[in-house]
């Protein structure tokens, strides 16, 4: 789901080598070296913004709160870690990040060329690039100036993508993510129950998520009985039955999200949103085709449209982004793959109402766990 | 006539003073509280993703939002002609664009540099790569706030005060800093604030102030905090310093001094008076007492700065800026100081320029505050 993006995430994102310590990044580092030796590349760059950081988080831990950061890992020497932050913050950067070379990225020159510089070689060298695409202009043409007829830019995307199935200690912190996310949902729903307002009940359940170290969260509700959804208004005593909200969190870098249906009385939109994800969810399993899974909720929801707010799409991978991609929609060719996490979602909405129901699920090779589902679906 | 539609029709002027077709003012869905949202500026609307609006020669907008589903919302809040909400924004706008007798010779950009390469190329491409570029446009344009947008800073500074006001009874040893932000953060959205650029941080010892993070609360512990709401998309910030436990009198004494900068850079405020001026008036309070040579970073950043989402001019407050103070600008000035005997502190103010200065926007000057144990 698209959701409005802050000027600054204000939860706590230490490195917790508790956590995730140090060998679980050299093994996802050595698979990025193996990369670079497939490809005959002298290092590879991933770069990552506030709104869209997976590859960089997953590399080397680090979020940017605001602007952008870059890691630098050379096939041969040590990383080093660009933040778009002032000197002076540098230290609290280094809290964020196993690797220990922090340097701000204010300061291009002095911190990017010396340490291209130590790639050595004569010849003509391949760089691999990652989220790139994000890049503002300037910076970019900053980065050409400095590599270059020496060095060429190759963009590794999609084959990073691939190297990053989740790992057992992911998948640890992906169910303690989807624990928080039902607590807020949870709280979310009671308080709306309770005769709050949409957008009060939504704030309890956004502070109960954040007071369980959740880093980031990200609410909407429905205005127009769940016809739509709508960012942050302010507008705390209005109250529309049915009620509809979405709550993602993001909690020790993994993002789970639920949405919340809610009415007094089932109505339509209601029932065919818990057939549609009951659909999918049967037809749910390794090796299946995501445009197949697309067609089976469709299918379940009847004469009615899939909703307007899940932009043709019933679900896709979750974990260090919100959208890691794997969408299930009508055009998606692609076919599951087991040790993946998918947030799945299937809804409508007619000219009166709307509901959409949710769940977070594992893909194993036997099946699937259900991580979390939306409460009372 | 709302603040958006004058400058929607301030920007028809210029196009026709300029000899230009349209001008495009681009987002990336981002709201930095440091840059001007150019979409912001010209339609009244915070779009959730990626934005655009097209302004042609004679009079005529149209807002493009992402996704497609927040076209609703936009529409009814947009001050433009028409709003379009899409889930392609290079395609929607070459369409809006079809739509006009607009030659890309003939266009201005505004904010493309802020956009990612991928949405920069096919937005370009769009436009025949022929259009120019003024990234100044928009925060040049909103450089003084309008009367609405006064009293929804104002608004946003009361947030703030009351935000620090339920710090100070929520606040307690053994809490951890993550846990201040949050209940801080959701009180204050509890209030109507949209967004909040939120750092708060605790030491013993302050370098400079941070992200809250998993630090224990305890006595003795001096916390920082830059508390910045959003209402209607005006920002402002206050800087407290707040000490668990008795503060010491060398902390007072220092934190006077502070004070005294702040009071020095007010005064020296006033419509015509260059950043710099401003700047020195607070550095030589702090010269005076000894501490010209923690006047540069990294024991300082800024003096203060402008504040997004409208315009971030009169941009930093430092010694290089070259810009000059107008009756109406609005930003945060703050002699926020690493000492070495007390470690860094904190105090500023959101302030509005006047004849006689900056004229603090918040209700109570920032005092150094202790939370009894």
């Amino acid at each position: 789901m698209r959701t409005m993006h802050p000027s600054i995430m204000i939860g706590s994102y230490g490195w917790e080598q508790d956590r995730v310590p140090r060998d679980e990044f050299q093994i996802r580092l050595d698979a990025l070296h193996a990369l670079m030796d497939r490809q005959g590349l002298a290092a590879v760059l991933v770069y990552g913004d506030a709104r869209e950081h997976a590859a960089l988080a997953w590399f080397a831990n680090f979020i940017p709160r605001m602007r952008w950061a870059m890691a630098l890992f050379p096939r041969k020497g040590e990383p080093r870690l660009l933040t778009s932050m002032s000197p002076r913050d540098v230290p609290a950067m280094r809290q964020m990040t196993w690797i220990p070379d922090v340097m701000s990225g204010w300061n291009w020159e002095s911190a990017f060329d010396p340490w291209l510089a130590k790639l050595g070689g004569e010849d003509p060298a391949g760089i691999g690039s990652i989220g790139f695409d994000l890049m503002r202009p300037p910076l970019m043409q900053s980065l050409q100036k400095s590599l270059g007829n020496r060095f060429r830019l190759q963009a590794v995307d999609g084959e990073v993508l691939a190297l990053r199935s989740t790992r057992p200690r992911e998948l640890s912190l992906i169910r303690e993510a989807c624990k928080v996310v039902e607590a807020g949902a949870v709280t979310m729903r009671n308080a709306w129950r309770g005769g709050l307002g949409n957008e009060a009940a939504a704030l309890e359940g956004e502070r109960v998520a954040r007071a369980m170290a959740a880093q980031d969260v990200r609410t909407l509700v429905s205005f127009d009985r769940g016809r739509t959804l709508s960012p942050f208004r302010g507008s705390f005593d209005a109250r529309a039955e049915p009620f509809l909200g979405y709550i993602a969190v993001k909690h020790m870098g993994y993002w789970a999200e639920l949405f919340v249906s809610e009415a007094d009385q089932a109505g339509k939109p209601a029932g065919a949103a818990k057939a549609g994800l009951s659909a999918l969810l049967q037809a749910f399993e390794t090796g299946a085709s995501a445009g197949v899974l697309h067609r089976r909720a469709i299918d379940a929801l009847g004469p009615s449209p899939l909703h307007p707010v899940l932009g043709g799409s019933v679900g896709r991978r979750m974990g260090v982004s919100p959208a890691e991609g794997g969408e299930l929609g009508a055009g998606s060719m692609h076919t599951l793959v087991h040790g993946h996490v998918y947030g799945l979602h299937v809804g409508t909405a007619d000219e009166q109402s709307g509901a959409i129901a949710s769940a977070m699920i594992m893909l194993s090779a036997a099946g699937y766990d259900v991580l979390v589902r939306s409460p009372d679906m | 006539m709302s603040i958006y539609e004058t400058r929607l029709a301030a920007t028809a002027q210029h196009l026709r003073d300029e000899g230009l077709d349209a001008l495009v003012a681009l987002n990336f869905g981002q709201n930095s509280f440091l840059e001007s949202h150019a979409v912001f500026v010209l339609a009244g609307v915070r779009p959730i993703g990626e934005s655009a609006v097209v302004v042609d020669r004679d009079g005529g907008s149209t807002l493009i939002v992402t996704p497609a589903w927040d076209g609703e919302r936009a529409a009814a809040l947009s001050r433009t002609a028409r709003t379009v909400g899409a889930d392609d924004l290079p395609a929607a706008l070459e369409k809006a664009l079809a739509a006009r007798p607009i030659d890309p010779r003939k266009t201005l950009t505004v904010g493309l540099s802020t956009l990612g390469l991928d949405l920069a190329r096919r937005v370009e491409a769009a436009l025949g790569g022929k259009a120019r570029a003024d990234d100044n446009y928009a925060r040049k344009l909103a450089r003084i706030r309008a009367p609405e947008e006064l009293a929804a800073a104002r608004k946003a500074t009361e947030i703030a005060e009351r935000g620090y006001e339920h710090f100070l009874k929520f606040v307690r040893r053994g809490l951890r800093e993550f846990e201040l932000a949050a209940e801080l953060y959701c009180f204050m959205k509890g209030l109507g604030a949209e967004d909040n650029f939120l750092l708060l941080s605790a030491s013993q010892h302050n370098l400079a102030v941070t992200a809250a993070g998993r630090r224990l609360l305890d006595v003795g512990d001096i916390i920082l905090s830059e508390i910045t709401p959003c209402y209607q998309g005006q920002f402002a910030q206050i800087c407290r310093t707040t000490v668990i436990g008795e503060t010491t009198k060398v902390q007072r004494d220092k934190y006077a001094l502070l004070q005294e900068a702040m009071r020095r850079g007010q005064a020296a405020a006033v419509p015509g008076a260059s950043v710099r001026e401003v700047t020195n008036a607070m550095d030589d309070c702090l010269r005076a007492a000894g501490y010209g040579d923690y006047c540069r970073p990294p024991y300082m950043r800024v003096r203060g700065h402008g504040l997004g989402i409208t315009s971030d001019l009169p941009g930093d407050l430092t010694v290089d800026s070259d810009g000059r103070l107008e009756d109406g600008m609005v930003f945060v000035m703050h002699p926020n100081q690493y000492i070495p005997e007390t470690g860094y502190l904190m105090c500023g103010e959101p302030v509005v320029i006047t004849s006689v200065g900056a004229q603090a926007l918040s209700s109570r000057m920032a005092e150094l505050d202790s939370i009894a144990v």
